[in-house]
């Protein structure tokens, strides 16, 4: 009898702290959504939580956003979309490439084996961005390549190679090699495999790595805020210069950091265990 | 064209698959941080096109007698470690939570993931939507709750804390993700064995589920210690490193400093500094840790 009353307090307080956490992680998000429907008063007089309640909704600011201030807004929603998906589908194929290469073959560079050139790839990833950002404003300066959308591409790609190398390594290396070794005996070259047999067979994980190397390429601040001011701006320059050209105009911020935030929470919530499978290699 | 394939084989196909990569990283990473580490010992002008003059080591003098430098150190690492000490009880608790399989915990466990896959930039306004003095929800409810309402972005000793409570609110779920696998990764045969000793939760938990459960904690304390060491973004929108420069990190400081008053050397020594810090208290944690990390594998 004692025993089922431990049982069920024990579930009890699990379920009243994981509500507990998971209002903590709402709240702000659901914070910021609201704050976009709401009129300047209503922040100003706040706060106010709940619509049709303490405020009344309004489209105002989205509509506003969309047509009046779309010159401003539309750029760096095209910037950011192109030079994500671009540097994750090159980042994506580099680092599938790599992988592939370190789970197959037998390098031997001196003392450093395979390994050792993985560690290496993804030590990068390491490396504080500040200590490169400097350096590459200069070099992109003397190349032409500042405030360009190839050159935030560029560094994209570097920046996500690492993880994308890591995470493919971890899926190439649950794939039985036995397929291959039938491709390799009918005599297809490696090159043929890899892009016929290899990439095809790991299609759910690739694209799992280039989402997850789409949101860091999204999400990513210092590069761009160093390396671009007008032409290649990305969305989180344009909302982070909110506050700083027009004082803080929280309906504003609170719809473009909405629409910033949008596909990386649709991508996160609906295939998160795919990432974390490829981040963190079973060894069971 | 079955000829060019089919010379990809063996030995030099293995070389060609990585190439690509080494190149790109040589050429984007590697280079910039020689170009970097170069700087240091030199000042850029743009009179009369690009030149870098040859200074010895005034930049570094310069950085060793530097107030700002060792303000932004210290505020760097007080953020991070304890920054990181409470995302790692935090997350430790809730992944034991979410390990316990009760309804609805694959549920809570993707949602507990969200913030990290946030913009950090919207994070920082989230955090200072929530902080704000008069018009934010949190110094509105803590009064309610019989507490003093803080000036959270505005008062030099607090801001810290503003800072450190956002990266908790992003971070934890790192903690949560890479602990929960670490849980999950544990023979659950073992763990039935110590019940039939007649282990008690605690010391199930003491004795068996914590050593097993070292190598992940160090593994996501380090990449947390080396990502919060790094931290900009979210103290640029919070604080914009004030009031003054009380929530200055090296980052921002190297920044403000390498491009806000444009001495881009100066800035490459603040950076290749926070670099040389990265890597000091990496090499510390790993041999300080070493220890431990025997003991899980054990």
């Amino acid at each position: 009898m004692k025993v089922m009353s431990n049982e069920r307090f024990l579930k009890l307080s699990t379920y009243i702290l994981l509500i507990a956490w998971a209002v903590f992680v709402l709240f702000p998000i659901y914070w910021m959504l609201t704050t976009s429907f709401k009129s300047k008063l209503d922040v100003f007089l706040g706060p106010k939580y709940v619509p049709w309640v303490d405020f009344k909704p309004i489209m105002q600011w989205w509509i506003r956003m969309f047509t009046v201030e779309r010159r401003e807004v539309i750029p760096p929603l095209v910037s950011s979309a192109v030079v994500a998906s671009i540097s994750s589908l090159f980042a994506v194929l580099l680092g599938t490439m790599a992988a592939y290469g370190l789970t197959r073959f037998k390098f031997k560079l001196g003392p450093f084996g395979n390994r050792d050139i993985l560690v290496w790839i993804v030590s990068q990833r390491m490396m504080p961005p500040i200590v490169i950002a400097l350096a590459l404003f200069l070099m992109f300066k003397v190349v032409n390549l500042l405030d360009t959308r190839l050159g935030m591409i560029l560094i994209y790609t570097a920046f996500n190679l690492p993880i994308a190398a890591w995470m493919m390594r971890n899926f190439l290396s649950q794939i039985p090699i036995s397929i291959e070794e039938a491709a390799l005996v009918d005599g297809a070259s490696r090159f043929q495999i890899f892009f016929r047999v290899v990439l095809p067979l790991t299609l759910p994980s690739l694209a799992a790595t280039f989402l997850l190397c789409f949101i860091f390429a999204w999400n990513e601040f210092l590069f761009a805020l160093i390396l671009t001011y007008d032409q290649a701006r990305t969305m989180p320059i344009l909302i982070a210069a909110q506050h700083f050209q027009r004082g803080p105009q929280w309906w504003d911020i609170s719809v473009l950091s909405t629409v910033a935030i949008a596909p990386v929470v649709i991508i996160a919530l609906s295939l998160q265990r795919y990432f974390v499978k490829g981040l963190i290699p079973i060894s069971k | 064209m079955k000829n060019i394939w089919g010379s990809f084989t063996g030995k030099k196909a293995g070389r060609t698959f990585i190439l690509p990569a080494v190149i790109i990283l040589l050429a984007l990473t590697i280079f910039p941080f020689l170009f970097c580490i170069f700087l240091t010992f030199g000042k850029v002008s743009f009179l009369g096109g690009l030149q870098i003059h040859f200074t010895g080591l005034k930049n570094w003098m310069r950085l060793f007698g530097d107030e700002r430098f060792y303000n932004a150190l210290r505020i760097t690492i007080l953020i991070t470690v304890i920054a990181v000490a409470i995302e790692y009880v935090l997350g430790l608790g809730l992944a034991l939570l979410l390990n316990r399989g009760v309804k609805g915990s694959t549920f809570f466990r993707v949602l507990f993931l969200l913030p990290m896959m946030l913009t950090p930039i919207v994070v920082g306004y989230m955090g200072r939507m929530m902080f704000n003095p008069t018009r934010g929800p949190v110094n509105h409810v803590l009064p309610l709750l019989g507490l003093p309402a803080v000036a959270w972005l505005t008062e030099p000793k607090i801001v810290l804390y503003s800072v450190i409570l956002t990266d908790i609110w992003q971070w934890t779920p790192f903690m949560i993700l890479i602990l929960f696998a670490g849980l999950q990764s544990i023979p659950p045969a073992l763990l039935e064995a110590a019940r039939v000793d007649g282990a008690s939760r605690w010391e199930l938990f003491r004795e068996v589920v914590f050593p097993l459960l070292a190598p992940a904690s160090i593994a996501a304390i380090l990449l947390r210690i080396v990502e919060v060491l790094k931290i900009m973004d979210k103290i640029y929108i919070l604080t914009g490193g004030g009031p003054g420069i009380s929530s200055e990190s090296m980052t921002l400081f190297g920044y403000s400093l390498g491009l806000r008053a444009f001495d881009l050397a100066y800035g490459a020594t603040i950076a290749f500094s926070l670099f040389i810090t990265v890597l000091v208290i990496s090499i510390i944690f790993i041999l300080m840790t070493r220890r431990f990390q025997e003991i899980g594998l054990e």
